[in-house]
This record gives C-alpha cells, sequence and structure tokens, in this order.
C-alpha cells in the first residue's frame, strides 16, 4: 500500500530524506548557476527534482537552518546572502552507500532477481552490505512508499506498475484522476515549463524513426503528465498523481511501445498543450481522455493459429 | 485530393503473420493506399497501436475464458516434445480442424464486412482460404508468411515434416500419415468451399495460390531449388519483410558481460514458463548477456540471474539487429528477422513450420537446431557456444544480410499489392493452377 502522501497536512518525513533532497536543490542552484538572493519557487524546485512540494518545503526549511536558503512570509524562499555553493552543506549527507543499496534493490525487484518479501539478512547477503546500511536503504525506500516492514526481519515490496495488470490498473487510476486535475477550478500552467516541454517533445518529433530514443520518450512523457499533476489545485489530486508518476518512472514500469505510438502520443502530448496554453482546460482534458486509452495496451497476451487470442484481463468498463 | 487504393489485410491471428503485415501495411501508406486490417475476434489492438484502423469480425459466441488456454497448453505441452511425424494427430490435425472452424464462423460476417468496405484489394496472410475473399470480386494477394514448404513441389520436402532435403524416402510416408490424419477435416473443408461456390483442393492442401499475385517470405539463402519454377508474374520471393521500430538500447545487466542473445519462442513459448526457467538456469553460468520475452508472464520468475533480463515486450527487430544470437522457435518472421540482421539463430521449435525452419536452419548453415525440450545444461551450453564462434556461419549471415538489406522486402511486396489493385481496376481474376500441385 502507498504510504499516504497527504500534501500540506502530513507529518515531516525523516530528516535522511530530506538531506538528500536539499542536496538536489543545491544541485539545481548550482547548475542554473543561481547566486545569493535568488528566488527558489517550490513548484519549479518540485518539478526538477521529481517530486512534491511537501517534501521540498521540508527541504527548503532544512537548508533555511543552515542558513543557506531565506524565507520571507510573502516572498517565499530565496538563496542566502552571501552563500557560497560550493561545499556550502555542513550537514552530513546521506551516505551514497545507501542511496546506492536502495536504487540497486528496487532494480532487482522490478528485474525479478528479489521476492516479494525478502529478509534483511538476504539483502545483506547480495549485496555484501552491513546490516545499518541496509536498514537504511530500506528506511529510504518505505519513506517513498515502495517497502512497507513485515513480521520478523522482512520487508515487501509495494505493488509497483510493472505488470501488464498492474499497468492496466494504471492506466484506470490516472484515467480518474488526470482529467480531474485539470479541470476541479483553479487548475494552474506552469508556462515556462510548458515550454520547455513543447520544444523538447518537437525536437524528439523531428527524430527520424531509426533515431527515436524510447528513454528520451519514456522522461518526456513523465514530465508532461507530472506537469498536469503538479498544477492541480486539489493538494491531494496533485500529490497522488504525483507520487504514482514517480512509480511509473522506476526501472520495470516502463510501458513498451511501438516506434508508431511513441510519436502518436508525443503529438497528443502536444495537442493537449495547445488547449492548455489556449486556456480551454475542458477541451484539453477531454483530449487528455482519449489519449490515456490510447494508450492502453490492447494487444493479446498470446496467441496461436487454432486458438482464440488470449486477451488482458481486463475489468469492466464505462462504455 | 485523390484516394488511394484501400487495401483490407487480413493476417491470422498470430503475431508473426500480423507484423509481417504490419510492415507492408507502413510501406503501402508511404506509397499512397489506404491500408486497413480485419482482425479475428479478440486479436484487437495490434494493428490500431501501429496507426492502423481495425475491423474486427464478431465474436462467435462468449469471451473466450481464461482457462480456454490453460487447457490448451495443458492438453498440447506434451505434443510439443514429439517428433514432427507424431505431432500430425497429436496437434497438427487437431490444429486444422480449429482452423477450420473459424474460417466457417468468420464466412458470413467477412462476407458482410467486405461487401461494406469494398476494398481494391485483399491481402491474405494465412493458412487457410476464406471464401468470402473470392467472393468480395476484388483481387486477392496471398503472403505464404510460413516456410516455404507450405508451397508444395516435388523437390521441396512435406509441409511441417521437418525433413531433410536429401531425405525422400520418407518424404512419401510422412505425407500419407499426414493425409490419412488430416483427410476428415480436408473433406470437410472442401465441402465448406463447394457451399460457397470454390472448387475443392488437393489432398492437404487447405489454400490455394492467387491468381493475382503471391508473396513468398523466402530469402534466397533459404529457397529450394524447386522442380517446377514459379511464374515471376504470379509469385515474389521476399528477401525478408522486416519492419522499422525504435532503435533498442541495451540496458545496463547487473552483472555479466560477453555476448548478447535474445530469446523469444513467441507468446505461446511465454506460455511455457518451466521450459524458460530450466533455459534460465544454465544462462546463468554462460558468460552471456540475455534478453528473454517472457510475455505476460514476468511474475512466474524468481532469483533471475544477474546476467538476464525478462521483459513482456521487445521491439523484435531493433533487438535482434544489437544481438549475437537470436534463440528462438523457429517462426518464419523470427528467422526472416535473423537473417536480415546477419544473427545466427538457435532454433527450438515446438511445432508446424517451426521444424521446417530448424531443419533448414542447419541445411544452410544459417543457425542450429535444438530439441525444445530433450538437452542437457552442457548440450545447451555447446550449441549457443558453437553458434557464437562458428566464423564461417557468421560469414555467411553477414554476405547474406547485405543480399537482404537493399532488397527492401516491404517496399516490393506494397509495390506488387498495388500492382494487383490496379488490374482488378481492368480485368476479372486470371486463372492459373499451381505447378506441381496435382
Amino acid at each position: 500500500m502507498m504510504q499516504s502522501n497527504g500534501g500540506k497536512t502530513a507529518s515531516p518525513r525523516p530528516r535522511q530524506n530530506h538531506l538528500d533532497l536539499a542536496r538536489r536543490i543545491l544541485d539545481v542552484a548550482r547548475e542554473r548557476g543561481l547566486g545569493p538572493g535568488a528566488h527558489l519557487p517550490e513548484q519549479y524546485l518540485a518539478t526538477q527534482c521529481n517530486v512534491s512540494r511537501t517534501p521540498v518545503r521540508a527541504a527548503l526549511k532544512l537548508l533555511t537552518e543552515q542558513g543557506l536558503v531565506e524565507h520571507e512570509a510573502d516572498q517565499g524562499y530565496r538563496l542566502a546572502k552571501g552563500v557560497s555553493l560550493t561545499g556550502a552543506f555542513a550537514e552530513p549527507l546521506p551516505d551514497p552507500k545507501e542511496a546506492e543499496l536502495a536504487a540497486r534493490i528496487i532494480r532487482d525487484r522490478a528485474a525479478r532477481r528479489l521476492d516479494e518479501t525478502v529478509t534483511v539478512g538476504e539483502v545483506m547477503r547480495r549485496y555484501d552490505s552491513d546490516r545499518r546500511t541496509v536498514l537504511k536503504a530500506f528506511g529510504t525506500l518505505a519513506e517513498d512508499g515502495l517497502v512497507s516492514r513485515a513480521p520478523g526481519q522482512s520487508w515487501v515490496f509495494a505493488n509497483l506498475p510493472d505488470s501488464l495488470e498492474s499497468q492496466s490498473d494504471s492506466l484506470d487510476f490516472r484515467l480518474i484522476l488526470e482529467p480531474a486535475a485539470l479541470t476541479t477550478p483553479g487548475f494552474s500552467l506552469d508556462h515556462d515549463r510548458a515550454a520547455a516541454l513543447r520544444r523538447a517533445m518537437v525536437a524528439l518529433l523531428a527524430e527520424p524513426d531509426d533515431r527515436l530514443d524510447g528513454n528520451r520518450f519514456r522522461q518526456l512523457d513523465l514530465e508532461f503528465h507530472m506537469l498536469i499533476a503538479r498544477g492541480a489545485s486539489n493538494r491531494f489530486v496533485s500529490d497522488a498523481l504525483a507520487a504514482h508518476h514517480r512509480l511509473r518512472g522506476l526501472p520495470g514500469a516502463a510501458v513498451r511501445s511501438n516506434v508508431v505510438r511513441l510519436r502518436q502520443a508525443m503529438l497528443e502530448h502536444l495537442h493537449i498543450l495547445d488547449h492548455l496554453e489556449s486556456d480551454q482546460v475542458a477541451v484539453a482534458a477531454d483530449l487528455l481522455r482519449v489519449h490515456l486509452r490510447l494508450s492502453r495496451n490492447q494487444r493479446p497476451r498470446a496467441a496461436n493459429r487454432g486458438v482464440p487470442p488470449l486477451a488482458i484481463r481486463a475489468k469492466p468498463r464505462e462504455g | 485530393m485523390s484516394i488511394g487504393p484501400t487495401i483490407a489485410l487480413f493476417p491470422e491471428a498470430s503475431f508473426g503473420a500480423a507484423l509481417n503485415c504490419v510492415g507492408i501495411a507502413r510501406a503501402l501508406k508511404a506509397r499512397g493506399a489506404r491500408p486497413v486490417f480485419i482482425c479475428h475476434a479478440g486479436f484487437s489492438g495490434v494493428f490500431a497501436e501501429y496507426g492502423f484502423q481495425e475491423y474486427h469480425l464478431p465474436l462467435a459466441d462468449a469471451p473466450v475464458p481464461e482457462t480456454y488456454w490453460q487447457d490448451f497448453i495443458s492438453r498440447h505441452q506434451p505434443h510439443f516434445n514429439l517428433d514432427p511425424a507424431d505431432q500430425i494427430e497429436t496437434y497438427v490435425a487437431p490444429t486444422w480442424d480449429a482452423i477450420v472452424e473459424t474460417a466457417e464462423q468468420a464466412e458470413a460476417p467477412l462476407f458482410a464486412l467486405l461487401q461494406r468496405l469494398r476494398p481494391d484489394a485483399v491481402v491474405l496472410d494465412n493458412v487457410v482460404m476464406f471464401p468470402a475473399i473470392v467472393r468480395a470480386g476484388c483481387p486477392w494477394v496471398r503472403v505464404i508468411s510460413c516456410a516455404e514448404t507450405e508451397l508444395p513441389d516435388p523437390n521441396v520436402p512435406p509441409y511441417l515434416s521437418g525433413l531433410p532435403a536429401d531425405d525422400r524416402l520418407h518424404w512419401q510416408t510422412f505425407v500419407e500419415r499426414y493425409n490419412s490424419a488430416v483427410g476428415p477435416v480436408h473433406h470437410r473443408y472442401n465441402k465448406f468451399r463447394s457451399r460457397h461456390g470454390l472448387p475443392p483442393l488437393d489432398q492437404g492442401q487447405f489454400l490455394e495460390p492467387s491468381p493475382w499475385h503471391n508473396l513468398l517470405l523466402a530469402p534466397s539463402v533459404l529457397r529450394y531449388d524447386r522442380q517446377h519454377q514459379l511464374d515471376p508474374a504470379r509469385f515474389t520471393f521476399l528477401e525478408g519483410c522486416v519492419r522499422q521500430e525504435a532503435p533498442y538500447q541495451v540496458p545496463e545487466f547487473a552483472a555479466g558481460e560477453g555476448p548478447l542473445i535474445y530469446v523469444s519462442f513467441g507468446s505461446l513459448g511465454a506460455l511455457d514458463t518451466e521450459l524458460i526457467k530450466r533455459l534460465i538456469v544454465v544462462f546463468a553460468e554462460f558468460p552471456a548477456r540475455f534478453l528473454v520475452n517472457v510475455g505476460a508472464f514476468r511474475d512466474a520468475y524468481r532469483a533471475v540471474p544477474d546476467n538476464v533480463i525478462l521483459d513482456q515486450w521487445f521491439p523484435q527487430p531493433s533487438v535482434v539487429a544489437e544481438a549475437d544470437l537470436f534463440i528462438h522457435h523457429g517462426g518464419n518472421n523470427s528467422f526472416c528477422e535473423a537473417l536480415y540482421y546477419g544473427v545466427p539463430s538457435l532454433i527450438m521449435p515446438y511445432c508446424w513450420d517451426g521444424h521446417d525452419n530448424a531443419r533448414r536452419a542447419v541445411e544452410t548453415g544459417t543457425g542450429r537446431r535444438l530439441h525444445r525440450a530433450h538437452w542437457t545444461a552442457d548440450e545447451l551450453t555447446a550449441a549457443m557456444q558453437s553458434a557464437l564462434e562458428d566464423r564461417e556461419m557468421c560469414g555467411r549471415l553477414k554476405d547474406n544480410e547485405s543480399r537482404m538489406v537493399p532488397e527492401n522486402g516491404v517496399d516490393l511486396a506494397a509495390e506488387r499489392i498495388v500492382e494487383a489493385a490496379r488490374q482488378g481496376a481492368v480485368k476479372s481474376a486470371p486463372l492459373i493452377r499451381l505447378p506441381g500441385a496435382d
């Protein structure tokens, strides 16, 4: 079960996770060449770090405590005056070994190298790691709702959208929430981000079939749908969608499509953006429904001459 | 604005034929034609995902329950381990029964659909004839996307026999046994044809060559020396029919290095998870990286070795292009893709023309053959090793690749189909009879 990501009412997350995010925020500021006094918009940082605004706020609070960031109630967060971004973060950072181990654990679960339930001892042996590092790695994964503690020294992996059936459920979930994110009054499009995405999607479409990069498509697809999630006015809708898109970005969760469908999906994104940028949100929501329906994998699971094709198990759907 | 000819492609409900037709349809579209697909009930979504309009033949009865497939697999799993001759009664004849039943059920809705669509030509990639196609009155083009053995000739081993080209002693025995087992369903099929105004076919035949045009998916490196040469005005051999997919980026493996081996037995083979598990145990000890197509059954696997990656779908042509060895079931589409990219095949056939292709791979020095189930770890290891290290075979395959790629089979197929559609606009069906089919 996914950990509740209860928006502005959620209780603070453990410190280590916030330290990691704080470091990423400083990396973003460094990459963008931001100087002392530069504004740090929460929404922008959330998009860049692929997280919701809640942990961004917690990480910014941490940076404020460190004196690296200043906060003013009516103007938000800014880089502190006189701050140097090179080696500025004095707080002990998360051990890279733990983060790397967490990434390897989730990658190996997606590849079915690890069972749905694993013991700490098993993981220690597989990765030649000590108990403390393994427990910290599981702690990190638990914060993201990817594992939960089971009786004894065991951990259980959450459901990921990495099978035909769970991907079908994922699409149903998105069909319920994504159009609603647009049509609920107060949707706010990040126009700068939308313009950058448009440029990137047009550039991808300009590639010939034999150079069309499936991984790049996947990245832009996630960014596009994250843009919609981030723009939702309802914080719970926004957080639920963002958390789900983060699951979709995990190893093993990619929905494989052929080159024609990749192109078509990108065109559908652009068409939706056209309407969002023209404030035709209701039309954009309709187009989004169509886009999601067309993105559903309907290929039969198995086929052979002389046997009726085996369809994907599907739940009854409306009209 | 002028509208190009409407071409209705009707592949059988199997991925090989379907994806072969997708490649042709894309080439047809590039030529200004309007390709649309007719699919069997349940075989939907494949063509729409490639951007083509699909017309579905209605379900005969209620949707097929999953237990149908479980029963099918339970029933036939042991049969797939038999020699081709022993599969005649156990698998081939019952399959023809099911195919004929499908044709009978499809006749009325197919006829109605073709009347509504009024295509300029129909492309049939199947193993059985549907009278509705002839009754539609437009040209029809047959695609023979099984092995070349599907089109008989005194110099070609019997279809589905897996027999060597120089072992004529056993050909007749196989044919007699085949005709005897398939006789009742063949008789039923001829009666069905007769009811719809089509002449009966010779023993063992369920689909005649088209009087308009016929396309054979048989690259020259595999072809037989036919006693009766096929008329080039009516028959075109294609050097493969490989569709273009997005490039495949080989993922990072948790461990392991060395050659890349792609393993796919088609959607039917993916159901045999026990066999794939046996293979994976051997793969774990072999110094290579393995990509294994497990279809919808990834959750059936655990403790997957670090040098093995499982996935539910691969853009196969692009993956084969990156591979050093392709282990497959001998499906003609898979075999042609391996040849097109100059990749050796290790064929472990289950049934049907997989046996013919496995035999032909060995005869032509384009691959190795291994029984699908009767092997030891050492034998599988040796087969993979020898296929990877055979420099002579690799050279032959690279030479062949340089012949196949420029031929552009999909484009040639599209050209012939459009020609047939044009002929249809000016004349009625020519009458021909297949030489050597008497």
